[in-house]
């Protein structure tokens, strides 16, 4: 990391030390929170990569629906699809993810439950998670897309509060269906706190109520065929969301390559719109009486 | 793939449309003793009353109406009830924080602690509206 890189880590994490944002800042990192029910997020994210060397620039965007079919239950659909400089623009394939929240109250650690199907091709760089050794860099996407993985994930999604800290854990399991690669593994931690904790009286786009920030670690643990932090891409990312509205928000994210395995920089961008009660709409949309 | 697209998006609506908003009283949604003595920190700073009405209207609305009187086809709690309003400080902070998922409340731990009891300071507010509001 950059000299530079840390004095605005270090901007960010001494501004949230002083300092209400309701949504999640993290990309990576899923804490507890789960989607109200009824309600549906849309979300678009991207993350844009830039290598350290040999392969070029590539933009990497996804859109999220996220919808909450019980308090304790949201499901999420992803479409992504990627762009290389200089190369080609290519759809990289559909996720479909599940979160289960197994106890109805606040813990001192509160345990979620995430499965995954994703249907992908090889040429994927949204690096919503980061197992193994990463995505694949070197090929050309007329190559990579040809290659399709059908995935299962699961992970173990560990998240506290406390005094206003939210802090994360997940560990991630992946296994390619397509071929034998065994299990792959993943990680990521993070922590964030509100800007600002008590909300004022008036509508405000710029009050420190708004903003949330804080930080994610994230990166690939290997396989079955070798465990380990060493030769896999690891990343550091102060992360922030502004919610400009009761409803939508902005996210932000610079990430930072620890090693040689990483990219130089992931950047990742995104604004989510939350439509509330999307569940009785479409239900009124089918016939159902109000 | 288009059509994998169109069919999981089709179950995604099948989803919605299934959800049971049938809602009873839950007598088993009870906070502990150490919740339900605790006084709201803000209890002397009815300023804050504005902030948590904020709030109420980005957080609670969906489901518990403007005034508070719960909403009949999501079978809200009508928070104007002497029931609700009988209840403590600690209680209310307790049931916003964990929410009651098994009955559909979700969870508000997200909102910062004194966002919390900011909304608690303004339910205290709605019990002196009109009661024939419903």
């Amino acid at each position: 990391m950059t000299p530079r890189a840390a004095v605005y880590f270090l901007i960010i994490l001494f501004s949230a030390a002083f300092s209400s944002a309701q949504e999640s800042p993290y990309f990576v990192t899923y804490d507890h929170h789960m989607e109200e029910p009824g309600n549906l997020e849309v979300e678009t994210f991207s993350t844009v990569g830039v290598p350290r060397s040999g392969p070029r620039a590539y933009f990497a965007p996804y859109m999220e629906m996220e919808y909450g079919i019980t308090a304790k239950w949201t499901s999420e659909l992803y479409l992504e699809a990627q762009s290389t400089r200089g190369d080609s623009t290519v759809f990289t394939g559909w996720r479909l993810e599940n979160r289960f929240r197994p106890l109805s109250r606040e813990h001192w650690i509160n345990p979620v439950l995430y499965l995954e199907y994703e249907n992908l091709n090889e040429a994927s760089r949204i690096q919503k998670e980061i197992v193994g050794s990463g995505p694949e860099f070197a090929e050309p996407n007329s190559e990579l897309r040809h290659t399709r993985a059908h995935e299962l994930e699961t992970k173990l999604i560990l998240s506290s509060n406390t005094h206003d800290w939210n802090l994360a854990e997940n560990f991630t399991v992946e296994k390619n269906l397509s071929q034998n690669e065994g299990f792959e593994f993943g990680y990521s931690f993070a922590f964030s706190r509100p800007l600002g904790t008590l909300a004022s009286g008036k509508q405000c786009r710029f009050c420190r109520e708004n903003f949330a920030a804080g930080a994610e670690f994230y990166g690939g643990l290997g396989s079955t065929n070798g465990f380990g932090v060493r030769g896999n891409p690891h990343y550091l990312a102060p992360v922030i969301v502004w919610q400009i509205s009761d409803n939508a928000s902005l996210h932000f994210s610079p990430g930072f390559g620890l090693n040689h395995e990483s990219n130089r920089v992931l950047f990742r961008f995104g604004y989510s719109y939350e439509i509330r009660e999307f569940g009785s709409r479409m239900a009124r949309l089918f016939g159902a009486k109000p | 793939m288009m059509r994998a697209a169109i069919v999981v998006l089709l179950c995604f609506a099948s989803i919605a449309i299934a959800q049971n908003y049938d809602y009873k009283p839950d007598p088993n949604w009870r906070a502990p003793y150490s919740a339900v003595a605790k006084p709201n920190p803000l209890a002397s700073r009815p300023e804050a009353t504005p902030g948590g009405k904020k709030l109420f209207l980005r957080n609670c609305v969906e489901c518990h109406g403007e005034e508070g009187t719960g909403l009949l086809k999501k079978h809200a709690a009508d928070l104007q009830l002497p029931a609700v309003q009988q209840q403590s400080d600690g209680t209310l902070f307790w049931k916003v924080t964990n929410g009651n998922p098994d009955r559909g409340m979700p969870s508000f731990s997200k909102l910062p602690e004194l966002q919390r009891w900011q909304i608690v300071l303004f339910l205290r507010t709605l019990s002196f509206q009109s009661s024939g509001s419903k």
